[in-house]
């Protein structure tokens, strides 16, 4: 039998095994639910209002669980359910997610694909397992439609899914709208020994203080700065471009957009801006590196300096868009700012849109949409520069 | 391989493959004109492809140093035409330590400081990049403060200096102020209105020596089979000069070389080399003006791909697909930024475009040729304009020689230098501006304020000078009160 954590893990792909547009925050702090339900469940950990307390230090004999079940009652200070959601979010969410991934590996849910490419060597990573995940969401639905009596880890499983807002991602707007009572009478069932019950509902309720704290720190500041980034780059299409000086000596305008030297200055703080925030992006994808600072931190570094790089482009061009190549660099860059400042409205304002009926595959396009719009940009840069230099 | 790696690698392979193509084409060959990173000015764009004209600078050369080497190109092909215009702000003037005070406020040691190539929101009349107010970056304070010392410029505006017709930052031959004061007062036509050097070169001179018959003709029988041919050349100015037919057609034989040998070495249509060998002063100055401009010698050849160290190493097809199809050597009619006739569009220019071969009609050259292409209003105005009825007069032998007013007589400026009269094929360089046209031209008709009136009104200009000039240009009347007052000290 699977864990909540390995149910957890392969429930955060789709059917094809593509990741769900479930912000990375909410993912750990899922991760670090499900962690401590499997020990809740496991009889290992007790919870309630104020501490986390390990009352058996007894291995499970699932590795993951050992490693952070120890790393919870090594710890001398005494740290209520919040605290190590938060803890273990942070710290060890993607260490967890990949140990997961091996040990599914190693169960045979999932294969190991290994991808070659003659000049780029081989890279071997977990793959496949959309038929095991497939059994689960069957079998929460049918939990979810039929009115038997369910397992109570089914419930527990459902409403860390629901407390986590991954439910949503899972099921359709308006199949979840139905089945919300279902769902609200599901979680107040009394099906397990009231302890680990007391711990499950102490480890929901922590999950969602965490996940909404984590959230309302910084959604709002990336919904904010996704829109200025993006609705800046897309004004510069329309904005007419700053007119030049009339009179002699009115120079900053003159020097920003007309004098080689400011330009190639200009120019080099935009191309350091641009590369940071793919930088931030990369980093972010490597788990020991994103885990200084969390997501979080990345993900807003990233934004910021989407805006910092429409500044910068207004700086370096004052709305031209430019001539040939260099219209083709500038319609380009601003392509990227315009589709990254969408896809960050549409990741920041998911729980709106999803409640407006836009679904999961949609709201992704933005982001996908960015991503190609990259892919000129490396070469448009590279040129640009060289002719600079040649010319 | 997984989906992400495919896309990954597939990405890096395109922008490699992308800037190693941009890198061909900017070092080895091919179309460079997407990397123009604005319109090339009036002046420049026939020749914008052929970017290592101006562009001389080594690669990765510092900024100061690319600076410097684009300045020596602006010299290399202008340098003589502002010494020739008694540059009133020389480059030299700037160089010396003492004016270091303006290099900061408008750094006049360099034609770019004014002239930016490729900056067409910021392009103003004469390829000018700066404010039209440029002249206070020096002149509004100390000693230099013109409002100061002249009470007629108290209340001007400093974009008013070059736009009102008084001053040019260059060619001030026609507007200092002891010229303007000597030529005040001047009636608005001059009682005998002949261009002199025009006259002198239209007037027919006795035959000469060297005059040759139809029989003088050395040519193989069946070039002599022509006889409109024939007939034109001997009433031509080679026919006159002594050239015969393989002066031209066989260049390289002896002038009393058999006809066998003649025949041998005759080329149906001599290349413009051959004008060149006895026309040297029309052709270099050809090659100066906007007709002729891509074949001046500091301009770049088209590349050829094949020559490159990379070109030799890569395939013949690729080679071809480098190549520099889009540069030609000469200017076609189709190019043109002004406007022409459709039907001329085809039309590639060199010596023939506007010189019959056989006749060498200099009233073909003159009149016929232009406005068969140009089809601008000033061009199309000319014809029944006043000048175009002197013209018409002159040619039809009802007026003296030098009376009439062609296309070439304002625009074809003349010169003499030890009693010969050359006329400069560079045709628009009394445009750039037009107050240089005053002293060569104007001035042997017209008084010096009429003239300066006149073009200075760019709808009379367009009219082709039908019709007296709406615009009164101050400065005449300035630098003569300015005399008299002056004067009447010195008297006291």
């Amino acid at each position: 039998m699977l864990s909540f954590t390995e149910e957890l893990v392969l429930l955060l792909n789709d059917e094809d095994g593509v990741p769900l547009p479930i912000r990375q925050d909410v993912a750990a702090c899922a991760l670090a639910g499900a962690v401590l339900m499997d020990l809740a469940f496991d009889y290992r950990i007790d919870t309630d209002f104020e501490a986390l307390v390990v009352h058996d230090r007894t291995p499970t004999g699932n590795a993951v669980l050992d490693r952070l079940l120890a790393k919870i009652a090594a710890r001398a200070e005494v740290c209520d359910t919040k605290t190590w959601i938060g803890i273990l979010s942070a710290e060890e969410a993607p260490a967890v997610h990949d140990e997961i991934l091996a040990g599914l590996v190693e169960q045979g849910v999932l294969a190991v694909r290994s991808s070659k490419f003659p000049w780029m060597g081989s890279r071997r990573r977990p793959g496949g397992g959309g038929e095991t995940a497939q059994k689960i969401r069957l079998r929460i639905a049918d939990v979810l439609y039929s009115h038997d009596i369910p397992d109570p880890r089914d419930v527990a499983l459902i409403s860390l899914l629901d407390a986590c807002e991954i439910l949503p991602e899972i099921l359709q707007t308006q199949e979840l709208a139905d089945l919300r009572p279902r769902i609200t009478l599901l979680r107040k069932m009394d099906l397990i020994g009231r302890e680990v019950a007391a711990a499950i509902a102490d480890i929901e309720r922590s999950i969602i203080q965490a996940v909404r704290d984590r959230a309302a720190q910084f959604r709002k500041l990336l919904l904010i700065l996704s829109a200025v980034a993006g609705s800046t780059a897309g004004a510069t299409f329309v904005l007419p471009r700053v007119p030049v000086a009339d009179s002699f000596g009115a120079a900053l305008r003159m020097h920003l957009w007309f004098n080689s030297g400011w330009q190639l200055w200009t120019g080099y703080a935009l191309l350091a801006l641009a590369s940071a925030g793919i930088l931030a992006v990369v980093l972010m994808k490597v788990r020991r590196i994103a885990r200084f600072g969390g997501h979080n931190w990345w993900r807003l570094a990233h934004a910021g300096l989407g805006v910092a790089c429409v500044l910068a482009l207004f700086v370096h061009t004052g709305f031209r868009l430019g001539a040939n190549l260099n219209a083709a660099l500038m319609v380009c860059f601003l392509t990227v700012l315009i589709l990254g400042g969408l896809a960050g409205v549409c990741n920041n304002a998911a729980g709106e849109l999803r409640r407006m009926g836009v679904p999961p595959r949609v709201r992704i396009i933005p982001m996908r949409l960015h991503t190609v719009a990259l892919w000129p940009l490396p070469a448009l840069v590279i040129i640009h520069v060289l002719a600079v230099y040649l010319y | 391989m997984s989906r992400n790696a495919f896309f990954r690698a597939g990405w890096v392979l395109m922008t490699l493959a992308a800037v190693g193509g941009a890198l061909l084409w900017m070092t080895v060959g091919g179309a460079r004109r997407i990397f123009l990173i604005g319109e090339t000015t009036v002046a420049h764009h026939q020749i914008e492809l052929a970017c290592e004209s101006c562009h001389t600078a080594p690669v990765f050369a510092a900024a100061a140093t690319a600076e410097k080497a684009l300045n020596t190109a602006c010299r290399n092909c202008h340098e003589d035409e502002l010494a020739e215009a008694d540059d009133s702000h020389p480059r030299k003037m700037f160089r010396n330590p003492r004016m270091a005070v303006y290099w900061d406020k408008l750094d006049a040691r360099l034609c770019t400081t004014c002239h930016a190539e490729h900056r067409p929101e910021i392009t103003r009349k004469g390829a000018v990049t700066v404010a039209a107010d440029f002249c206070r970056a020096c002149h509004s304070e100390g000693d230099q403060d013109v409002r100061t010392d002249r009470p007629s410029h108290a209340g001007l505006a400093f974009d008013t200096c070059a736009s009102a017709g008084c001053h040019n930052y260059h060619d001030n031959r026609a507007l200092y102020a002891d010229f303007l004061a000597k030529h005040a007062n001047q009636p608005w036509l001059s009682a005998a209105p002949v261009h002199t050097l025009s006259a002198r070169q239209r007037t027919p001179a006795p035959a000469g020596e060297t005059a040759l018959e139809r029989s003088d003709a050395l040519a193989p029988v069946a070039a002599l089979t022509d006889p409109t041919a024939l007939d034109q050349w001997t009433g031509s100015g080679h026919a006159a000069a002594g050239v015969k037919c393989a002066g031209c057609h066989a260049p390289e034989v002896a002038p009393d070389a058999p006809v066998a040998e003649v025949e041998a070495r005759w080329i149906a249509a001599p290349p413009l080399a051959v004008c060149r060998s006895c026309h040297k002063a029309e052709a270099n100055t050809f090659a100066r003006g906007r007709h002729g401009m891509r074949q001046h010698p500091m301009i770049a050849p088209p590349r050829d791909a094949a020559k490159t160290a990379i070109g030799a190493i890569l395939q013949e097809t690729i080679v071809r697909w480098l190549a520099d199809a889009t540069h030609p050597t000469r200017m076609t009619v189709r190019e043109a930024r002004l406007p022409m006739r459709a039907a001329a569009a085809h039309k590639v220019l060199d010596c023939g475009t506007c010189h019959q071969p056989h006749a060498v009609d200099v009233g073909q050259a003159a009149v016929k040729a232009c406005v068969t292409c140009h089809d601008d209003p000033h061009s199309q105005a000319y014809v029944g304009s006043p000048h175009h009825v002197l013209w018409q007069a002159e040619q039809s032998g009802a007026a003296a020689p030098g009376t009439g007013v062609s296309c070439a007589t304002c625009h074809m400026l003349k010169s003499e230098r030890r009693g010969v009269i050359a006329t400069s094929h560079h045709q628009n360089d009394g445009l750039r501006p037009n107050t240089k046209m005053i002293r060569p031209v104007c001035l042997d008709c017209h008084g010096l304020g009429f003239a300066i009136n006149a073009l200075a009104d760019s709808g009379l200009v367009a009219r082709n000078f039908r019709g007296r000039p709406a615009v009164h240009v101050q400065s005449i009347d300035w630098a003569a009160r300015h005399t008299a007052s002056e004067t009447e000290n010195t008297g006291r």
